[in-house]
């Protein structure tokens, strides 16, 4: 390990960030890998050309000028993608100068968290010391929050991290019982179905954005039909109708997730669930309707007491068991990106499959948002975006040693390192 | 939406008339009890791998290997099980009727949160599936001074007399910065003052102030009182002062009766109210939340305050951001005695995990890390001669686990408070299974009806 600090060290010190050479060859030796796809590889070797993985295996010959990572006795992952976070879009909660993810009013479908996403923010270098090298930042609140983005979490400018600009559309589904803000008494809802009511609403605005659209393509074709005035929020639901845009759809109750479920079948969408708190509930419906789902930060109670204490971590096993593909986040506070593997944890201690958590983690992320291709394992030809650490990277005493994102060994230092260094040497009176 | 609180609350506890409340009605109480076999960690000296505990009453009576079980105990194998003292919460605002904040008044010194005790609360039980056994539960950070907390044993089931932690000290909840100044408060109300810093010193000094010349007031009262009793008569009984009992509360801080614990972020104003607190003689025991505590360890140690803070928590307010997640070890390092309190009824519930993170973040040891959760809240809330280690004499407040408490994938499995058993994960799974059964049956027997009626009708 000294070694590899050492080596890094040096090169930190010199001022030749790997970075900024884009021919650089790595060769990660001695490792224990484990790529996801396939079985691990003890004493195994990785070679990273022009940002990708070129080579996996044992004994794999040193190219000539080649870095070269001594990692005897470490673990090598794929970097763990979170699949929803505000990384880049909030500094501090508190002061709303510094908060960009959440639009006023219900229905923004086309703002895009690509256009606010601060690179620079201190959340992406402590959100990553766990492994995480890819996150969805989406914005919130509302029925229609807007358009997500995928990005790597390092990078000097927006452009350079992003993976899919537009990742996701996303609605927030109607929540049984509504929130008590909404001031919709227990027996109006018990009475009117307001649920139900409000999902009419959305598919109203659905029918109408259609409708602009269907009038648009006509008055295209046809110079003798006015166009309608444009109508961006309607244009941004394009790409959600056709297919080619998936939809995160946030639902929690079991009877909410139903009628979510109906919803997306009768839109014809690309959708995906997350959260699905009372998914336990009805997991079998959700595998029918072939849904994945991104659960949400699992530091929460259970959604109804008679869910039992341990509903949130039970949830996760049964919707694993059920067959349904899933994927972790850390939620909505971009300041605790780094817990995204303690969720995991908490799945696995009431009894999720540790490789499944680690696939939730990597693979199936990237298979989610549809870019399999380049993430999600440590395959040749895929992006070299990966992370060396001491040990089993879901338990708390594991410590990062490296993250590779895009091929660079990234500078690790972050605003916590820089306050430890400080104050560690104040001197004790 | 109190009331609306309330009901939900007791909508879910009546739900869970076949969960939870029936261990709460009935916990099991065998006199004597033997946990044998287990890994005890004892915070005070040592594992004990393949160890027992024999609880008589309500205390721990023996510790040791291979404790014989003798007659009229009860005995739990622990089959390898991990036991640490039962988890102190020294930050907690659960088990309070209405809002935890008296928002009529600046200082409310007077307030007390024994009297709003809801003993009904069903974090009460998450907390105990969390392994925690007593927590310190107090008001809110809105004003500068906030009012008197109570430490509870989470005798969940009881009423709100039984939950009431008998010999811990009493306290006074004092809050700095952005919250008693009211910085990211929103939405409809009157401005109030303070609106800066200096404002909430300045209402801290005038209370003191008009305390001590309250309490002048009452000393000359007494004075001329005995005077007269000694003149027999010939002096002339004198008029009492005007009793308040804000004042009164406030008198007793001075008195240093009550234990402050005074919610502040920022390193500078924790130096300014310990210098305020040496002024008047104030009992100042411990900071809430302390996230710049790690710049003036010197003056924490030397002062003798402890800081009850988070793990990890951050960056939800400018006076929160200055932070890392290694503050905690970097204080406990460098002497001063820490505790990892929730402030939050999830937090509650995962302490055990928050504990890890400090292994990675600043290196403690194990027992460092478990310390911050048992014998460190213990001192804080002056009740560590009572609970905070296995010991022998000690109130039998024990966390049991299946792996090591501050191994990721660990789970509590049973809770006891006083000896009694008040969360059995094995109870726990088995009335699910027999609801879950239960309702399948139920459903069933509506679907039969159903069917006949339908039969009956063709």
């Amino acid at each position: 390990m000294k070694k590899l600090m050492t080596f890094l060290s040096i090169i930190f010190a010199a001022g030749m960030f790997l970075a900024a050479q884009t021919d650089l060859k790595i060769l990660i030796k001695n490792g224990t890998i484990i790529p996801t796809a396939g079985q691990t590889i003890e004493r195994g070797s990785i070679l990273i050309e022009n940002g990708k993985i070129a080579a996996v295996g044992k004994d794999l010959p040193t190219p000539e000028g080649a870095t070269i990572i001594d990692a005897t006795g470490l673990y090598v992952y794929p970097g763990f993608i979170d699949a929803f976070s505000h990384f880049g879009l909030t500094e501090i909660g508190a002061i709303s100068s510094t908060n960009d993810f959440r639009e006023m009013g219900r229905e923004n479908p086309e703002v895009r968290a690509a256009w606010a996403l601060n690179p620079h923010s201190v959340h992406f270098g402590t959100s990553r010391i766990n492994g995480t090298t890819t996150a969805l930042v989406a914005p919130q609140g509302g029925t229609f929050p807007g358009l997500s983005t995928l990005v790597k979490m390092d990078g000097w400018t927006f452009p350079e991290m992003q993976v899919k600009e537009v990742a996701t559309s996303l609605i927030n589904f109607p929540m049984t019982p509504r929130p008590p803000k909404e001031g919709v008494s227990a027996q109006q809802e018990a009475k009117e179905d307001v649920t139900s009511k409000l999902v009419e609403k959305i598919k109203e605005y659905l029918d109408e954005a259609r409708r602009y659209l269907k009038l648009k393509k006509l008055a295209g074709e046809n110079p003798g039909v006015t166009p309608p005035a444009p109508n961006p929020k309607y244009e941004a639901l394009a790409p959600v109708f056709d297919g080619s845009l998936p939809v995160i759809i946030s639902v929690e109750k079991a009877k909410d997730i139903e009628l979510a479920l109906k919803f997306a079948q009768e839109q014809k969408f690309k959708a995906i669930f997350r959260g699905c708190a009372q998914g336990f509930k009805v997991a079998d419906k959700i595998k029918k309707a072939g849904i994945p789902v991104i659960i949400d930060s699992l530091y929460a109670g259970p959604s109804e007491p008679e869910d039992g204490y341990d509903a949130p971590y039970r949830n996760v096993v049964e919707l694993a068991k059920a067959g349904i593909m899933l994927c972790f986040s850390s939620g909505e506070d971009a300041a605790l990106g780094k817990d995204l593997i303690y969720h995991a944890a908490k799945a696995v201690a009431f009894g999720l499959d540790r490789n499944e958590a680690i696939k939730a983690l990597t693979i199936n992320a990237a298979k989610i948002f549809g870019v399999e291709s380049r993430l999600g394992s440590i395959e040749p030809g895929k992006d070299a975006d990966l992370f060396i650490t001491t040990g089993d990277p879901l338990d708390f005493k594991s410590d990062t040693k490296q993250l590779i994102i895009n091929g660079q060994a990234i500078d690790m230092t972050n605003w916590w390192d820089n306050l430890f260094r400080k104050w560690s040497a104040r001197p004790i009176k | 939406m109190k009331s609306r609180t309330f009901i939900f609350l007791l909508a879910g506890l009546l739900a869970l008339a076949n969960l939870a409340p029936a261990q709460a009605s009935a916990p099991m109480s065998p006199k004597n009890l033997l946990l044998k076999n287990g890994n005890i960690i004892t915070v005070s000296g040592g594992t004990i791998e393949g160890g027992d505990i024999l609880i008589q009453g309500k205390k721990i009576a023996k510790v040791g290997k291979s404790l014989p079980a003798g007659p009229d105990v009860e005995v739990i194998d622990l089959k390898g099980k991990w036991v640490m003292p039962g988890i102190i919460d020294s930050h907690s605002h659960i088990a309070v009727e209405g809002s935890v904040n008296e928002m009529g008044d600046l200082i409310t010194a007077e307030v007390n949160i024994k009297d709003v005790i809801n003993p009904e609360d069903i974090n009460i039980y998450y907390a105990l599936t969390g392994g925690v056994t007593t927590i310190h539960t107090m008001h809110g950070s809105a004003n500068p001074i906030g009012g008197r907390g109570i430490v509870l044993k989470l005798r969940w089931g009881g009423s709100a007399k039984d939950l009431i932690f008998e010999g811990a000290p009493t306290t006074s909840k004092w809050a700095l910065g952005e919250n008693p100044k009211q910085s990211n408060f929103s939405g409809p109300g009157r401005a109030r003052y303070p609106k800066t810093r200096m404002g909430v010193e300045a209402a801290i000094r005038k209370e003191f102030e008009e305390a001590k010349d309250y309490m002048r007031g009452w000393d000359d009262y007494n004075r001329k009182v005995k005077d007269s009793q000694a003149s027999k008569g010939k002096k002339p009984l004198p008029v009492p002062p005007r009793k308040d009992l804000r004042l009164e509360a406030v008198s007793d801080i001075l008195r240093g009766k009550d234990w402050v614990r005074c919610h502040g972020y920022q390193s500078e104003e924790m130096l300014s109210i310990m210098r305020l607190c040496k002024e008047y003689g104030v009992k100042l025991v411990c900071f809430e939340h302390g996230l710049e505590g790690y710049r003036i360890t010197n003056e924490l140690v030397q002062y003798g305050v402890a800081v009850s803070t988070f793990a990890d928590f951050w960056a939800y307010k400018w006076e929160a951001y200055q932070t890392l997640p290694h503050a905690a070890a970097l204080m406990a390092k460098r002497g001063v005695i820490v505790a990892i309190g929730s402030d939050d009824a999830e937090r509650m519930r995962h302490l055990f995990n928050d504990a890890a993170k400090t292994l990675r973040f600043g290196g403690l040891t194990e027992l460092e890390a478990l310390k911050t959760l048992t014998i460190n809240p213990a001192i804080i809330l002056g009740i560590d001669k009572f609970s905070g280690t296995i010991d022998i004499g000690k109130d039998a407040d024990l966390a049991i686990f299946n792996r090591h408490p501050l191994d990721p994938y660990t789970v509590c499995q049973m809770t006891l408070v006083d000896g009694k058993i008040y969360f059995d994960r094995a109870k726990y799974l088995d009335d699910m299974k027999k609801a879950e059964e239960e309702k399948k049956k139920k459903e069933e027997e509506a679907k039969k009806a159903k069917e006949k009626k339908n039969g009956a009708e063709d």
